[in-house]
């Protein structure tokens, strides 16, 4: 029987007239492990936020949300009174052994306590300024006693590996370990459902992985029910015992992981989900085949082996060789610190961009990669070594010409970039900048708006828009000052894989217009299919640089998945397009 | 590396009594004998917590301050029975200039007792004691401490991101000002957008419920005990024994003599052993320490 059991349910939020949930059932049985994906705003937030009584939006629900308290050994807790009995919903048992409840009528409490909730924004869910006291929030709440609280603690602390850091402050902590503790915070209640709302979006991929692998232990070693929203699958998908596909508002297909990798293909090829699958389901799909999907690498290099001859094993790479062109950025030997007696963040770093090529720098969390975009961009000084922009040294350029038409940083929160309350207003601003007169200013506005399609919301607060969207108007923002030269800091962090094909198409046309880009990001998938170069960062300065096929095919463990399904079998196929284009070469093993 | 700290592991409530009553005596006492106490305790306590270097920057600084501020009570207060030269028809006068240098002292050692005080009372030592009165305000301080710091940084980032745009990149006063002023307009936004979600958390984990408890961190131990008895008798002594008038000292109109009667003896006494223990407490556990290690 379901620990929760979601049935017909439909949703509108007030005011509007579209819903934003319509028709969903769902049942989830206790100590699964149930994945939802979908396109952002197809209502898989809604659907969770409806589970957890106290974060249920306002609107008009239909159909019902069960829960099932008996099912996990509720006897050891002090029971609220609200837990009702819905004699007609439950079948099975006769009415005093029933614990169904409807989400909405639960008990304050025992909503509190059942139903754990975790949400995206690491920082944004932190409430005290100590992590033993972010810790304890949950249960002063419920008023246990000092002595109850610090077992709790004590436990969960052992459990989660906080102990080094239980006296820190919460604004010390690194992203993923911020994320680590609001998980424990509500673990601490003893959820008997677990429910994350993307809870890695905001973290870098080392980190995103330890915190699924930390979710997997739990489901695992405590057979906790967890409900899951995310959108970077590779690490998920195979682990799920459930995968609920969402779309428009309803759900498009439910079952195991292969089921829907493989349905998913025959309901719909062309579905935007389909780009944030899995490497190894996204190639069986691409080569159209039969059979058992592959979920995992491993398993995705055991179909490769099993299905194809080796004949073919190298794609040619046709990519400019860009070293014959102008620099458009130069750094020599740069040396950076923060603070005087703080350690050199960059430490002899030397690194040129050519004009018109995509550069890709990857590398580990605090490497100093975001400092150098501060110093390429003029908002740093290097202590010792010189930095070129075209040529000229970059104190020379005064007066913000280095900002006009040359040099444009997007940083790695978009939300930094606005400061008025509607987006046209804070576009107007970069078009001042460029002394446009308004109606002028506003045409090339409309032109670029709509070029990213955007266009509907410049009557909108900026913090308003969606995480995709806020970022291409600040991307807009930036082009308005006619740069020759793109920075971009982290530009695939928390958005979904379709927002990020439509980023690499964006940046591919700007490409093609002649501008020169930087990319600073954690994201070996999407360097691989955008770079004309990629440089590895370590320890303040660029260790390795070489073409993209080259550069992941050089590497073992800090590559692509499509290059690890891949790597034995063929040379340099380091995206999943590139690896199906080499199998659809060679013939077919019998 | 922090150094091995001893007095810091008592309990909030004896550390606050101590600096409570540390602070009252320095403030409210002129007499060379008491605020040589105060302050060679003082800087002394500093020393052990802070290190050697930080308490030789901080000396360098306050040394010339200190003559500083004792130079400028005579020439403006000509009272005093002795006068020592004359500055524009002014009589420059002895009493003058010992009550300048003993309340150049006196503000020292108040200034170096809040050092320590800063040192040893962290935030959250403080919040648990004021926390016990108004258990709201120990969860309002914590949170209004984490939103200063995420104001700061956010503060930061934003302004890095306009001057990266070329925003009023002009170094003059105004453009300054006005930047200063979108950046901080758009900081008001964002900080009432994120507290949205922060609620969301608060309410999501019961925040309301009735029966709120409040947990913290500290331990009373019998030494707890003994400390405050400690504590109470010695600045108890002092204080009554100064509001009796005993251990009283003037300079005006003429400097009178340090009194060795019993009663100023004993307050002499209670109120070394009530400062220096700070000290030799530190003093102790360095040496126990560095002796513990010298076995390993």
């Amino acid at each position: 029987m379901a620990i929760l059991s979601i049935q017909n349910l439909s949703f509108t939020y007030n005011g509007a007239n579209r819903k934003a949930l319509s028709g969903v059932n769902l049942e989830v049985e206790k100590g699964q492990f149930v994945v939802v994906c979908g396109e952002s705003g197809c209502g898989k937030s809604t659907l969770l936020r409806l589970v957890k009584k106290q974060l249920a939006p306002k609107g008009k629900r239909e159909g019902s949300i069960l829960y099932n308290a008996q099912l996990e050994g509720a006897g050891n807790r002090e029971q609220g009174t609200g837990i009702g009995c819905h004699s007609e919903q439950s079948e099975e048992g006769p009415s005093f052994h029933c614990a169904l409840t409807d989400v909405e009528d639960m008990d304050e409490r025992v909503a509190v306590t059942d139903i754990g909730f975790v949400m995206q924004n690491p920082d944004n869910q932190i409430v005290t300024d100590k992590v033993w006291h972010e810790l304890a929030f949950g249960l002063e709440a419920l008023g246990e006693k000092p002595d109850v609280i610090r077992k709790r603690i004590a436990e969960i602390c052992g459990f989660f590996g906080i102990t080094d850091w239980y006296h820190k402050n919460t604004s010390e902590l690194s992203g993923g370990q911020k994320q680590l503790l609001n998980l424990a915070a509500v673990m601490l209640m003893q959820p008997n459902i677990l429910i994350l709302d993307e809870p890695s979006g905001q973290l870098d991929p080392v980190a995103a992985t330890e915190f699924i692998a930390t979710l997997l232990k739990i489901n695992r070693e405590l057979g906790l029910t967890i409900l899951l929203v995310e959108h970077r699958l590779e690490d998920v998908f195979p682990l799920a015992d459930k995968v609920v596909l969402m779309n428009k508002a309803e759900i498009l297909l439910c079952g195991s992981p292969r089921e829907v990798g493989l349905k998913l293909k025959e309901t719909d090829p062309q579905h935007k989900m389909r780009l944030g699958l899995p490497a190894a389901v996204r190639l069986f799909n691409l080569l159209g085949a039969a059979g058992e999907c592959p979920l995992t690498v491993k398993e995705g290099r055991d179909f490769l082996e099993r299905t194809y001859m080796p004949e073919h094993t190298e794609i040619s790479e046709e990519r400019p060789d860009g070293k014959n062109r102008a620099a458009a950025l130069e750094i020599q030997d740069g040396f950076f610190r923060y603070a005087r007696n703080a350690p050199d963040i960059l430490k002899g770093l030397s690194l040129k961009v050519y004009e018109n090529e995509t550069l890709c720098v990857l590398g580990g969390n605090g490497a100093g990669k975001t400092t150098m975009l501060k110093i390429l961009s003029g908002v740093k000084r290097v202590h010792q070594g010189a930095v070129r922009v075209w040529g000229k040294k970059i104190k020379d350029y005064t007066g913000g010409s280095l900002y006009r038409e040359n040099v444009a940083l997007l940083p790695q929160n978009p939300q930094s970039v606005f400061v008025k309350d509607k987006l046209i207003d804070d576009l107007r601003e970069a078009t001042a900048l460029m002394s446009l007169k308004r109606e002028a200013g506003d045409a090339e506005i409309r032109a670029l708006c709509d070029g990213l399609g955007i266009g509907s919301l410049l009557e909108s607060h900026p913090y308003d828009l969606s995480g995709g969207e806020q970022q291409k108007a600040a991307l807009v923002k930036m082009l308005l000052l006619r740069p020759r030269i793109l920075l971009l800091d982290e530009p695939t962090k928390g958005i979904d894989a379709y927002s990020k094909t439509v980023l690499s198409d964006i940046l591919k046309r700007l490409k093609a217009e002649g501008k020169t880009i930087v990319i600073v990001t954690h994201d070996v998938e999407f360097a691989a299919q955008n770079a004309d170069r990629c440089a590895m960062f370590f320890d303040g300065r660029i260790v390795s640089e070489d073409a993209p096929a080259a550069f992941f095919a050089g590497n073992t463990f800090y590559t692509t998945a499509a290059y690890r399904i891949s790597r034995g079998f063929y040379k340099n196929a380091v995206t999943v397009e590139a690896v199906a284009e080499l199998c659809g070469r060679n013939p077919k093993k019998l | 590396m922090k150094s091995v700290r001893a007095f810091e592991t008592y309990h909030p409530l004896t550390l606050f009594a101590f600096f409570a009553c540390a602070l009252v005596i320095c403030m409210f006492t002129l007499h060379p004998v008491l605020l040589a106490v105060c302050y060679l305790s003082g800087v002394g306590f500093y020393g052990m917590l802070a290190g050697r270097r930080k308490l030789a920057a901080s000396l360098a600084r306050s040394i010339p301050l200190t003559v500083l501020i004792a130079a400028v009570n005579p020439l403006f207060v000509h009272r005093g029975e002795t006068p020592l030269f004359f500055l524009n028809d002014n009589a420059v006068t002895l009493e003058a200039i010992l009550y300048g240098a003993a309340a150049a002292v006196m503000l020292m050692s108040v200034f170096y007792w809040f050092k320590c005080y800063n040192e040893v009372m962290t935030s959250d030592k403080f919040i648990y004691l004021f926390g016990r009165v108004l258990p709201k305000l120990s969860l309002i301080l914590s949170m209004a401490l984490r939103f200063v710091s995420r104001f700061k940084r956010q503060y930061r980032e934003i302004d890095d991101a306009q001057r990266a745009m070329g925003m009023y990149a002009s170094k003059s006063l105004t453009d300054r000002l006005r930047s200063a002023f979108r950046v901080f307009s758009a900081l008001i936004t964002w900080s009432l957008e994120n507290s949205i979600e922060t609620a969301d958390s608060m309410r999501a984990r019961g925040y309301g419920l009735r029966g709120r408890t409040s947990y913290n961190n500290f331990f009373w131990r019998r030494r707890d005990g003994f400390m405050l008895a400690f504590i109470v008798l010695t600045a108890g002594a002092v204080i009554a024994l100064l509001s009796a008038g005993r251990a009283g000292f003037g300079y005006y109109p003429t400097v009178t003599p340090i009194g060795f009667s019993v009663y100023d003896l004993l307050c002499y006494g209670a109120l070394t052993v009530l400062l220096f223990m700070t000290v030799l407490l530190e003093m102790k556990e360095a040496v126990r320490w560095r002796y513990s290690l010298s076995k390993i």
